[in-house]
């Protein structure tokens, strides 16, 4: 033992001397990460991407300028990195102090030398073998604070990780994956709370948001989207259909200072298409609810689509902005949703500002003045089979889009597809899927199939210009205050556009779709760097030296 | 080892039983199988498993294949056997799932149910024809290789433009073959889509589109040359809304010349790359 100590107390020493020689040389490194700096959102200096929407209005837009679209045709890559493994990119990648932090496919993550694209550490989760995670062995990204990252899992649990080794800190279990599950969602972090959600609306779950502590991972609440017994909105679920009702959270929510809220869109009911079994408006399924961040209190909610048959969760990401309708400067919420509708909401209330297609939408004829879509009859999934526009997938989707504060637009990329949609009745076995119907493409010449970036003005819906693409794009969007947006198309094209008018101005085959992930900007030994994951690999791309 | 055989057999299968009895609250995942009971499906055409594979599939397939089977978020499913599957194959894919994909393990499923969907599914593929099988193979064979084996290939022999055909015999129902010979198009198969590019010359190449972005198209034009295009480089890419496949109505096919090609047809099973 003595020696030991001995051993110990030299290493310090040297550790010290250590110290002081480099401290000479190279600065400090940078202190934990704070809720300054979350609060801060994307700074001037392009010295970091914290969390998943860059800010914590999820606006997407950086104050980076050195790329611009007089340059940038000009974009060399810089080095790309490889999973080496199946599955692909669908996060979003932080970064600090010159390293990147990114969540792959099978619960894989790195942190990458930013520089090189080297590899600084990997981690990798054993997942059990009778997973039946829904819908892709996919995630969307860390959240970060202190020296720790967080990370959901495909069998349910939430990770905290450090930062500098990728160590295990301690490991929270969320829910049993046995019993359907999952999480795929980026970890929201709030003052000292983790915000995080399961999936597996499909697998006759019920959904539910929780916060955990950030220091101990000991849970400090949870809110069910599904209302239980006694509690409001119980009421609009008939009999048991509530206790498998789905409704999972599987993208990352906004977050309001001010108010004290967090924002976060819900997924569909379950069964998805034969819903007799479900009467009534399935609260809090195809909405978004306001949260009180200490508490997980509900402040307020607005349902999209009541009653949904159509699988069409609200699982879309909630953006946020202070923008000037009518003469008074409002503060909204702005959501383009999987039914076809685009809103801008009042985030002090959850009414509805503006409502508007921005696909075509065969369902409903418009929101009522009471927020309530009003329906067109023949919209109800049978046996025999329905059609309705948009598809299952949706007008958009879960991919993030991006607000420019500046020009006050509201970007997407937009979906044009209908679907036959049928209904037969569902049995309920625990951790099996649990839909009660399918659907089939819908082909004619009033259905054409196609994707289009579009620009929306949120104080009034309406379409400012957009871009075709040949088919629909599952891909995240990026702003800057020079004008650019960074998209791609499902054919692998990495497009750069000019924000302002939607005119391409650079593209590059990437070798695969950028499927449900985002480009992020920062800077680099003075350098603006675009980071692209798209399949297994990410790339760095920078104008030349 | 023979005598001891079917005891060990049934000694194990009672142990299983055991172990099973006991893990069963857990959960445990049955590993996966490395061979199916049977080479070919035992229920292929059976009636009562067709309408049972149906509901099956519907409701444990559909969500993501598509209620017709031709992918909504997965694959279509209607063209697996005319790629090359085996029902063997289709059996273990369906039991195992696919490893690190969406695809699941369906171990639960009893053997008989696997063949029941796989036994709908060919119904999907191949409608089964209820006309008796008529005509003569072998003049088919002649006539084929006179009006058809310039654009499509049979074991190896023949041309690219149009799909292969040493498979037709177990993917396609006579009926369908009828009407695509005379000249009906239901819908163009991917790799398959007619095209013309008209170059800023005036030049006009003709072919099959096998991929296209927004900046480019690649083909296979008519002299089986594979080849892409940039879009801005040309003066059009039109999609052609006839197919390349000229239309053998019955000035150019007798009723019983028709026959005879397609008896000939339904004799193709599949081509054996092996070297023997």
């Amino acid at each position: 033992m003595k020696i030991r100590f001995v051993r110990i107390a030299v290493l310090t020493a040297l550790g010290a001397v250590g110290t002081i020689a480099l401290s000479a040389q190279q600065a400090p490194p940078p202190a934990l990460v704070t809720n300054q700096e979350l609060l801060a959102g994307l700074p001037a200096d392009g010295s970091r991407w914290l969390t998943f929407g860059g800010d914590y209005f999820n606006q997407r837009y950086s104050p980076l300028t050195q790329i611009t679209p007089e340059n940038v045709n000009r974009l060399q890559p810089q080095w790309t990195f490889q999973t080496r493994t199946l599955g692909n990119f669908e996060t979003t990648t932080l970064v600090r102090d010159n390293v990147l932090y990114v969540t792959g496919p099978q619960n894989l993550a790195w942190a990458i030398d930013a520089r090189t694209g080297r590899q600084i550490w990997q981690y990798r989760r054993e997942l059990p073998p009778n997973l039946t995670a829904c819908c892709g062995l996919v995630n969307r990204g860390f959240g970060v604070l202190g020296d720790k990252l967080f990370m959901v899992t495909l069998d349910a649990h939430l990770l905290a990780l450090d930062m500098k080794t990728g160590a295990v800190a301690w490991d929270a279990t969320m829910e049993d994956y046995k019993i359907g599950y999952a999480s795929t969602i980026a970890p929201l972090v709030v003052k000292d709370k983790v915000i995080v959600a399961v999936a597996g609306g499909e697998y006759g779950i019920r959904g539910f948001i929780d916060a955990y502590d950030a220091q101990s991972g000991k849970r400090a609440w949870r809110f069910y989207t599904i209302p239980g017994p006694g509690e409001p909105g119980h009421n609009t679920w008939a009999g048991d259909s509530w206790k498998i009702g789905g409704t999972g959270v599987w993208v990352t929510g906004a977050y309001d200072p001010e108010q004290n809220l967090v924002f976060y869109g819900t997924g569909n009911p379950g069964p998805d298409y034969h819903s007799e079994s479900r009467e009534g408006d399935n609260l809090y399924s195809c909405s978004v609810v306001a949260l009180d961040v200490d508490t997980g209190k509900l402040r307020w909610h607005y349902q999209f689509t009541p009653h949904d048959v159509h699988d069409w969760d609200s699982t879309e990401v909630p953006v946020l902005a202070d923008i000037p309708i009518g003469g008074q400067t409002r503060k909204v919420l702005m959501f383009a949703n999987r039914n076809g509708f685009y809103y801008t909401l009042d985030r002090t209330t959850g009414r509805v500002i503006t409502a508007k297609p921005f696909v075509q939408t065969t369902w409903a004829k418009e929101i009522g003045s009471d927020g309530r879509p009003m329906l067109l009859p023949g919209h109800t999934p049978d046996e025999k089979g329905e059609i309705t526009c948009p598809d299952i997938t949706g007008g958009t989707n879960f991919w993030p889009p991006s607000y420019d504060p500046r020009q006050r637009l509201f970007f997407v990329n937009a979906r044009e597809a209908c679907m036959t949609y049928y209904a037969w009745k569902p049995e309920y076995n625990p951790g099996d899927r649990f839909t009660g119907g399918a659907g089939q493409r819908a082909r004619g010449p009033d259905m054409p199939v196609y994707g289009a970036l579009r620009a929306i003005d949120p104080a009034t819906g309406e379409r400012k210009w957009e871009f075709k693409y040949l088919n629909p794009s599952p891909i995240g969007l990026l702003t800057t205050a020079s004008n650019l947006i960074f998209s791609g198309d499902s054919e692998g094209n990495l497009l750069a556009l000019d924000s302002r008018n939607g005119k391409l101005l650079w593209r590059y085959q990437m070798g695969s779709t950028m499927h449900g992930t985002s480009p992020i900007t920062y800077m680099l030994d003075g350098r603006q760097q675009v980071l692209v994951p798209a399949g297994t690999t990410l790339t760095a791309w920078a104008l030349p030296q | 080892m023979r005598t001891f055989g079917p005891v060990a057999s049934v000694a194990t299968v009672a142990l299983l039983a055991i172990l099973g009895a006991g893990l069963s609250a857990q959960q445990p995942t049955p590993a996966p199988i490395t061979k199916a009971p049977a080479a070919t499906n035992p229920l292929q055409g059976d009636e009562a498993a067709i309408k049972y594979g149906m509901g099956l599939f519907r409701s444990r397939c559909a969500d993501c294949h598509g209620v017709d089977a031709r992918g909504v978020r997965s694959p279509d499913l209607t063209q697996v056997w005319a790629s090359g599957r085996t029902d063997e194959g289709l059996f273990l894919t369906v039991k195992n799932g696919v490893p690190n994909t969406e695809m699941p393990a369906n171990a639960r499923m009893f053997d008989h149910e696997v063949w029941q969907v796989l036994a709908y599914l060919r119904t999907l593929a191949a409608p089964a024809s209820t006309d008796p099988p008529r005509g003569n193979a072998e003049n088919g064979q002649r006539l084929y290789r006179a009006n058809c084996a310039s654009c499509h290939r049979v074991n190896g022999v023949g041309g690219r433009l149009g799909p292969d055909l040493s498979r037709i015999g177990s993917a396609r129902a006579r009926d369908a073959m009828v009407r695509r010979i005379r000249g009906a198009v239901e819908d163009f198969r991917p790799g398959y889509e007619p095209v013309t590019l008209t170059q800023d010359n005036g030049q006009a190449i003709h072919g099959v589109k096998k991929n296209e972005d927004l900046f480019s198209v690649q083909i296979m034009d008519t002299r089986e040359r594979i080849q892409g295009y940039e879009k801005d480089k040309m003066k059009e890419v039109a999609n052609d809304t006839k197919s390349a496949m000229p239309p053998f109505g019955t000035d150019r096919l007798s009723a019983s010349d028709l026959d005879d090609v397609v008896r000939y047809l339904q004799t193709l099973r599949g081509f054996d790359t092996a070297v023997k």
